[in-house]
């Protein structure tokens, strides 16, 4: 019996030092005790880094948000006002921006806010390795003259900067933090929370508990705030139905009728767009692409509503424009430019020389659903476009930007400001721009732009829209609907211009 | 025995070395752009080649892999390149979960199986039919249906478990059960209907043995023939198979720990793979490595404890 006897012995230590193993660490996605409120948020991305002048924005910015201020803030409709700054100004030339900074803020470790610590910070932004460093680009030279005011020169007038100083940009962290090599990991902000690094597991659950002292008390609406990140697609959905979260953010169109079953309600809010880019549009690599009715034929090819239906499940608004309603140059007329006309479409392939068609070759890759390439080839197909799809692994970006390819499909995300989006894909030094096409008519815009205000500023972002549908420089196919889930006890006001709602607007239902 | 536990442990050393070689290049093979992957799609080429330097990803395969086995050999593992987390730190934060669940799936799969086993066994008839159909039936439906039954039955319609999501034993004992409860029957099922058709062969070979006829001669009951004599002596390959299946698990808990979203190791393999993240996926391939090795050789310890002729073998 004493081998048995072991054999049980053997288990029994083994159950106890799993016991043992599994208190050194962990998390808990416990909702805590009744008295403390709580918010558990779902989210689909993960954090890349909580050093600011590393940091992503859009569906990160909630991370971001609970443990930093940033030096401005957007309203939800995009309107910029006050945030560590609480006043800000430009010169007549607008290259030189002038910033105040709110008195008597202090980092979590005691530190406090200072104009110096605020410069250095921008220019360790422009110069990191943030994915939107180039945000701050137009940025030559940042100066501190007091504690409290802060001089920004910049090389050329750059009307994105104040919207830019609301997201990562505008991110502000401690002094301590800049040599830390810890820095990714232990943030130290001014913001509503603290990061409880105790019961974070880094890359799947961060808690966060708010501070006693935070100036802008109205903004905190829960103790604690649990930002759970759900990497599949299921596990989300079962975290939905579970009640394991009480807002998230969706993954795919097609999990918002199962949320709103479970009881959820799904905000809905027009996103990306999606459709091919014809970035070719001199013909350097495929001639048929530098004829304009070439890449109008191409729009007059895609059934966008029957595209809707396949790729979104219904949830997206067919368009042939790449500006979404929330930018200044949006125009409603233009989401019908080129309605489905396949006859058309061939008519206008035959003019530009192309009667028998053409072959386009394009990459396909593996994190999009392989029968979305067939859809669109059958598409190009009925007009004579012949699509060979290339296979390109994590390389795609580089060969898209590095200009492999003479068009490709791609979702791409949308501005609210006209000139952000002229910046991103539209001018010859854009990174979407990938042949660098020049045109200029388009840089002459932007030129104007960079200055001007109000209507013209709006005249101007009108034009510029009509002009690159005009000329097909895209085959958009529809924008894309995203929903963000609330339960029944919390409520959210969307943020036009980012993909999470921002923290501060996420509350308990009244 | 010593020199029996040193040989395995130098075959183990061997075997971990080899893979460490094979895992790091591999990667290099398949992940060609993590710079790119880490500072996001819609950076530029200038923020990607910084991002590259910074993580020295611009300098020879050969010399980043000196580089990294240079430290690697002093204990520092580096850190992750998409969390800037320590991956020590992030082994130590999620072994323990990865442990919850395969240590509870084995002592589940040990306990079910040998029960059942055993009363296959020992009463043959319709419940040993019953153990047959429901062992193929086990071991042919794969891991992640059952758990994602089981998380639609047992935790969204009758909600008696949390779908997803860890709790601590520190935090909470009962918590901590009821998060890891599903998972570890997800993870048990293939192991039961392994280990119980492995127990019911080898008793049902032994009770034909003489020294069986010997025992029931003397007038012992059926039952403590089988249960103890019997069962004792089949014990052997049963925990030869149950170590298997511990190994087993280990692969399995990937899945498992992403259906229910728990911070484990699984969970950490397969984003660092999917990212390119060579600190963390070599973290844990050493760390997975070291495991299966102490396994094999607690089990081939506890063989030659409970039969004497695997020692002299």
């Amino acid at each position: 019996m004493k081998h048995s006897n072991s054999l049980v012995a053997a288990i029994a230590l083994g159950a106890a030092t799993v016991i043992t193993l599994t208190s050194c660490a962990g998390t808990t996605t416990e909702p805590g005790d009744e008295a403390a409120s709580v918010l558990r948020l779902g989210v689909v991305t993960p954090l890349t880094s909580f050093a600011p002048w590393e940091a992503s924005w859009a569906n990160q910015s909630p991370y971001l948000q609970a443990v930093y201020d940033t030096l401005l803030t957007a309203e939800p409709d995009g309107t910029v006002t006050e945030g560590l700054a609480t006043a800000w100004e430009y010169d007549d030339a607008k290259t030189q921006l002038t910033l105040t900074l709110r008195e008597g803020v202090e980092f979590s470790d005691g530190s406090a806010l200072t104009a110096g610590v605020v410069a250095e910070q921008l220019i360790k932004f422009r110069d990191g390795t943030s994915e939107n460093a180039s945000l701050l680009r137009s940025v030559e030279g940042v100066t501190a003259p007091d504690g409290a005011t802060v001089v920004v020169t910049l090389a050329e007038a750059d009307p994105g900067l104040l919207g830019s100083l609301t997201k990562n940009a505008g991110l502000v962290g401690a002094e301590a933090m800049f040599a830390d090599a810890d820095a990714q990991t232990s943030p130290i902000g001014s913001g509503p929370y603290v990061l409880d690094e105790g019961d974070t597991v880094i890359g799947s659950t961060y808690v966060f508990t708010a501070k006693d002292d935070y100036w802008d008390a109205d903004a905190v609406h829960y103790d604690e705030i649990v930002i759970n990140l759900y990497g599949d697609a299921t596990s989300l959905m079962n975290a939905v139905k579970g009640g394991q979260v009480d807002a998230s953010a969706s993954q795919t169109p097609t999990q918002i009728p199962e949320a709103e079953a479970a009881g959820f309600t799904a905000n809905i809010r027009e996103s990306d767009y999606t459709g091919f880019l014809l970035v070719d549009r001199d013909g350097t690599l495929n001639p048929a692409l530098g004829d304009v009715r070439v890449r109008q034929a191409i729009n007059h090819a895609l059934d966008r509503e029957a595209l809707v239906e396949a790729l979104a499940a219904g949830y997206g608004v067919p368009t042939t424009q790449i500006i979404s309603p929330s930018n200044p140059g949006y125009d409603e007329a233009l989401d019908d430019a080129y309605p489905y006309d396949v006859d058309k479409a061939k008519q206008l392939l035959a003019e530009a020389g192309y009667a028998d068609g053409f072959t386009l070759v394009m990459p396909s890759n593996d994190f999009v659903p392989e029968s979305e390439f067939a859809i669109y080839a059958d598409q190009l197909a009925q007009i004579g476009i012949t699509v060979e799809w290339e296979k390109v692994g994590d390389d795609l970006f580089g060969k898209m930007l590095g200009g492999a390819y003479a068009a490709f499909s791609m979702l791409l995300e949308t501005d609210t400001s006209m000139w952000n989006s002229m910046q991103f894909s539209m001018l010859p030094w854009s990174p979407w721009n990938p042949f660098k096409v020049e045109d200029p008519k388009l840089v002459a815009w932007a030129a104007e732009l960079a200055t001007a205000e109000g209507d013209r500023a709006d005249e101007i972002a009108v034009e510029v829209n009509e002009y690159i549908v005009e000329q097909a420089w895209y085959a958009p196919s529809h924008r894309l609907e995203s929903a963000f889930f609330t339960d029944a006890d919390t409520q959210v006001e969307l943020q036009v211009d980012n993909a999470y709602p921002y923290l501060w607007n996420i509350q308990p239902a009244s | 025995m010593p020199s029996f536990i040193l040989r395995r442990l130098a075959a183990g050393v061997t075997t971990l070395l080899t893979l460490c070689v094979l895992t790091f290049f591999l990667l290099y093979l398949g992940a060609a752009d993590t710079a790119r992957n880490i500072v996001g799609q819609t950076a530029s080429e200038e923020i990607v080649e910084r991002k590259k330097a910074e993580l020295g990803l611009d300098r020879p395969l050969i010399v980043q892999f000196a580089d990294w086995a240079g430290s690697a050999l002093t204990g520092d593992l580096g850190r992750s390149w998409f969390t800037g987390q320590e991956v020590t730190d992030a082994l130590v934060g999620r072994l323990p979960v990865t442990l919850s669940l395969t240590i509870g799936a084995v002592l589940l799969s040990a306990i079910v199986a040998i029960t059942i086993g055993a009363i296959a066994a020992g009463r043959r008839g319709w419940a040993d039919r019953t153990v047959q159909v429901l062992s193929v039936a086990g071991s042919a439906v794969p891991g992640f249906l059952i758990a994602l039954f089981l998380a639609v039955v047992f935790a969204i319609d009758l909600g008696w478990f949390p779908a997803t999501g860890y709790i601590r034993p520190s935090d909470s004992v009962v918590g901590w059960l009821s998060t890891i409860t599903l998972p570890v029957i997800a993870l048990s099922v293939g192991a039961i209907a392994g280990v119980a058709q492995q127990v019911r062969g080898s008793m049902i070979d032994a009770l034909r043995l003489d020294y069986v006829r010997t025992l029931r001669s003397r007038g012992l009951p059926h039952r403590r023939v089988v249960y103890r004599h019997v069962l004792r002596n089949a014990s052997g390959p049963a925990l030869s198979t149950l170590g298997l299946q511990f190994v087993v698990m280990f692969g399995g808990a990937v899945v498992v720990e992403q259906v229910f979203a728990l911070p484990g190791l699984g969970q950490a393999a397969v984003s660092a793979t999917s990212q390119g993240d060579i600190p963390l996926v070599m973290g844990v391939v050493i760390i997975t490595a070291v495991i299966v090795v102490l396994v094999n050789l607690t089990v081939d310890l506890l063989q030659a404890w409970l039969n004497p002729k695997v020692r002299l073998s």
